[in-house]
């Protein structure tokens, strides 16, 4: 009974789906699911060819970003005083846009999949880093202090309790891990590959064929579904009865001040250009397309012409940050509004939640053509791409942090028969805080991925489109300044939510934050 | 020492020794940040005997405890456990602590928490002594159960007995009975003290109930709020072994008074239970 009642919905939809796009056929924006079955029947091997590749390179860059990822979680928990320019340097890095490490590590790396493996691997680690990081230090004091109560060392304080406390947080990880690294190589053949998934959406988008890049979206979102499913089955394996995930802003044991994080990211950054020059130079990357800061700095401040270079950085980036903050708010709007509502239905969040949790597992940046295609390559294209990218994320913590929601709390309510809004003002919404800031913060560095690859593919505005620009025409001093401009602002944009997340969750959730 | 811990083992898993050195605290204070938690204190607590504390909530009774389990050093002052200090002492793996939260690890089960005692303190593995530890604390038949799946009280007398696995030569007990029900609670009270004395260990014990501070000890210390001190010093020189029906005695209610007029005098504010 339960196959068919569960296949019935999907049918309905897909049926809908039919109708609305035979109805639309006009305006040519809705490739019905029959034109996107026959797309599929007639170029099978080609996508199942192009399937293969991009596959291969998402496992190769998902295997070598999650240990990354791990790797410098343990880099960071074994030497504390160095954990905030770690986390700083790691986010950083993980803010630069896809779209701009892509061609650069092209350019790099001559043909073959070099660039997508290792944007995969970019796009993985650090939400796999982040909650390792957590987990690492998640346990309670008093299990520390049992271990050292025993005469044992920091050893046996890894061995015995920080690992095992970190494997449900590693298995979430990896688990979000699956889409992202879809995504990243799907983003590494947008930027100038001969196979893939990526490489033919690009095709398709330029020979304005609907049914392919609709064929595409389906099995990018498919297949990474199928994976995302299977790494949930291997985490509820490893265990059973996952914690609460919360990845806390990177927090030391120092009070909230302006001046020490201020600190750490003079440092992080100044290590992270020692890092940037130093690895240049070990390899010795030709100047022509390696450039070193002192060549960013150059070419923004005392070149002959730094000030038309500034203006035009200035302008790219006024421009995809009018698009960028939009999206971005919007879509945290949307995100934990539809939560909240939920909430006060209790039966439609039920229905909800799996869907968000689906969605989630689809790499939003495939069906990135496909939106704005629907809206235009205007404004309207760009807002909604960032907004869809951030929206599910948002919506599955902002639910997952309701359901977290004390029982004894919720009892409480319920023993004075206090109506739903009350519960959902005083009760829920206080509990959905660490996550939803949890999520706002993940959704910074996702907001710039969307804005610049739309960008890229289609806008010809904005940042995203500088970068297309200067990669295609050689300008490489522009491309890494921009890049570095991109992460910059990125890396501020991240830092003022985490500040705004801190002040709050002082006031509502001190548990959450003297982590 | 370390003949010591691979000496004759006894089916509870506690190994035989002599008696343990006495325990000296010379003008010892803790301070947190501004706030003095303890006032100089100097105390002699004899080794291989039970010693309570008792005290309102938040008095330091979990600092004092703390220091003795070197996890914190004194601000001012030193301790001494025979020759050692606490940090010494829990280095070479002398000392057990049951935690107040007690402290189980999720992942593994009442067994494995129980094993991890043993390991932590660097022991031989030991199934059967462990499974007898088990069924002293009452869990027998509980021992694939993971923490999460157990009750408050059950889950403090797992760390108890993963205490004992440790074999300690200090065992250090943060309120190891307040979820525990009462019933079990008078069975703890009868069947543990046995243990320790033939384990020869020092007991230190904090706990809220009078009547179990004198049912368990040699000694009460009666504890004043911030910055802590120690108001009174009741010795309980009832004979041992302590039946339940001890505490039905006039002997036991005089000493439970003296204790209950210390604490009320101790803090007007705190009525004594």
């Amino acid at each position: 009974m339960r196959g068919p009642g569960r296949a019935l919905p999907l049918l309905g939809l897909i049926l809908l789906w039919e109708v609305l796009a035979r109805a639309t056929a006009q305006s040519f924006v809705i490739a019905a699911p029959t034109a996107i079955a026959a797309h599929l029947a007639t170029h099978a091997e080609l996508l199942l060819r192009a399937l293969g590749t991009t596959a291969w390179n998402a496992a190769q860059g998902y295997l070598w970003g999650n240990l990354a990822g791990i790797a410098l979680a343990l880099a960071a928990v074994s030497a504390p005083r160095a954990e905030r320019i770690l986390s700083i340097l790691a986010l950083f890095v993980f803010c630069l846009p896809l779209v701009a490490t892509g061609p650069v590590l092209r350019v790099l790396s001559g043909p073959g999949n070099a660039p997508q493996v290792a944007l995969a691997a970019l796009a993985v680690y650090y939400t796999t880093f982040l909650p390792v990081l957590v987990g690492l230090r998640a346990a309670p004091q008093s299990w520390f202090e049992l271990v050292r109560s025993h005469g044992r060392g920091p050893l046996a304080a890894l061995w015995l309790v920080r690992l095992p406390a970190a494997l449900p947080y590693l298995a979430a990880g990896l688990q979000i891990a699956v889409p992202a690294a879809f995504l990243g190589a799907m983003v590494g053949e947008f930027t100038g590959a001969e196979r893939g998934l990526g490489m033919l959406t690009l095709r398709a988008l330029r020979g304005l064929d609907l049914p392919a890049t609709w064929a595409i979206a389906v099995i990018a979102a498919l297949v990474s579904g199928l994976a995302f499913h299977l790494a949930g089955r291997l985490a509820r394996w490893l265990d059973p009865a996952p914690p609460a995930l919360l990845p806390a802003a990177p927090a030391g044991a120092r009070p909230l001040r302006l001046a020490g994080p201020l600190a750490d990211t003079v440092l992080a950054l100044a290590a992270g250009g020692l890092l940037w020059a130093g690895l240049m130079e070990l390899f010795a990357l030709p100047d022509f397309f390696a450039k070193r800061p002192g060549d960013v700095w150059a070419f923004l401040v005392t070149d002959a012409q730094a000030g038309a270079h500034r203006a035009r950085l200035a302008a790219a980036l006024g421009q995809t940050l009018a698009m960028a903050g939009p999206g971005y708010l919007a879509g945290l709007a949307l995100g934990a509004g539809l939560a909240a509502g939920l909430t006060l239905r209790p039966g439609l969040a039920g229905l909800a939640m799996p869907l968000a949790v689906a969605l989630r597992a689809v790499p939003i940046i495939a069906t990135a053509p496909v939106l704005i295609w629907a809206l235009g390559r205007g404004a309207a294209g760009t807002v909604t791409v960032v907004a869809v990218m951030i929206f599910f994320p948002t919506l599955v913590a902002c639910l997952s942090g309701i359901a977290r929601t004390p029982r004894a709390v919720l009892d409480l309510f319920d023993s004075h028969a206090a109506p739903g809004l009350q519960r959902l003002l005083w009760a829920q919404l206080p509990a959905i805080l660490p996550a939803f800031f949890a999520a706002a913060r993940m959704a910074v560095p996702a907001a710039i991925l969307a804005v610049t690859t739309a960008e890229w593919l289609a806008t010809g505005r904005g940042i995203g489109a500088l970068m297309a620009v200067s990669a295609a025409t050689s300008d490489y001093a522009m491309l890494w300044s921009a890049t570095a401009a991109t992460g910059l602002a990125a890396l501020a944009a991240h830092g003022a939510v985490a500040w705004a997340e801190r002040a709050v969750l002082s006031r509502h959730a001190a548990e959450q934050v003297a982590r | 020492m370390a003949e010591r811990r691979g000496g004759p083992s006894s089916a509870s898993g506690i190994t035989a020794r002599e008696a343990a050195p006495d325990i000296l605290l010379q003008g010892v204070t803790r301070d947190f940040g501004a706030v003095a938690a303890l006032a100089p204190i100097d105390l002699r607590i004899t080794g291989g005997a039970v010693t309570a504390l008792v005290g309102p909530s938040g008095c330091g009774k979990s600092t004092l405890l703390r220091l003795l389990a070197g996890l914190i050093p004194p601000s001012r002052g030193h301790i001494l456990v025979g020759a050692e200090t606490p940090d010494a002492l829990r280095r070479r793996a002398g000392l057990a602590m049951a935690f107040q939260d007690a402290a189980l690890l999720p992942w593994r089960s009442v067994r494995g928490n129980v094993a991890l005692g043993r390991a932590l303190a660097r022991r031989p593995r030991d199934p059967r002594a462990d499974e007898a530890l088990i069924g002293l604390v009452g869990l027998a038949g509980f021992e694939t159960w993971r923490p999460a799946e157990l009750s408050g009280g059950m889950r403090q007398r797992a760390a108890i007995a993963r205490a004992l696995a440790a074999a300690p030569e200090l065992l250090l007990l943060d309120e190891p009975f307040g979820a525990v029900d009462e019933l079990t609670r008078e069975r703890l009270n009868a069947e543990l003290p046995p243990l320790w004395e033939t384990a020869g260990a020092t007991v230190i014990l904090v706990t809220h109930s009078v009547t179990e501070a004198v049912r368990l000890s040699d000694r009460v210390l009666v504890m004043t709020p911030r910055p802590a001190r120690i108001a009174a010093d009741i010795p309980v020189p009832l004979p041992r072994p302590r039946a339940e029906a001890l505490a039905a005695t006039e002997r036991f209610a005089g000493i439970c008074a003296a204790v209950r007029a210390a604490l009320r005098s101790a803090e007007p504010a705190a009525g004594p239970r």
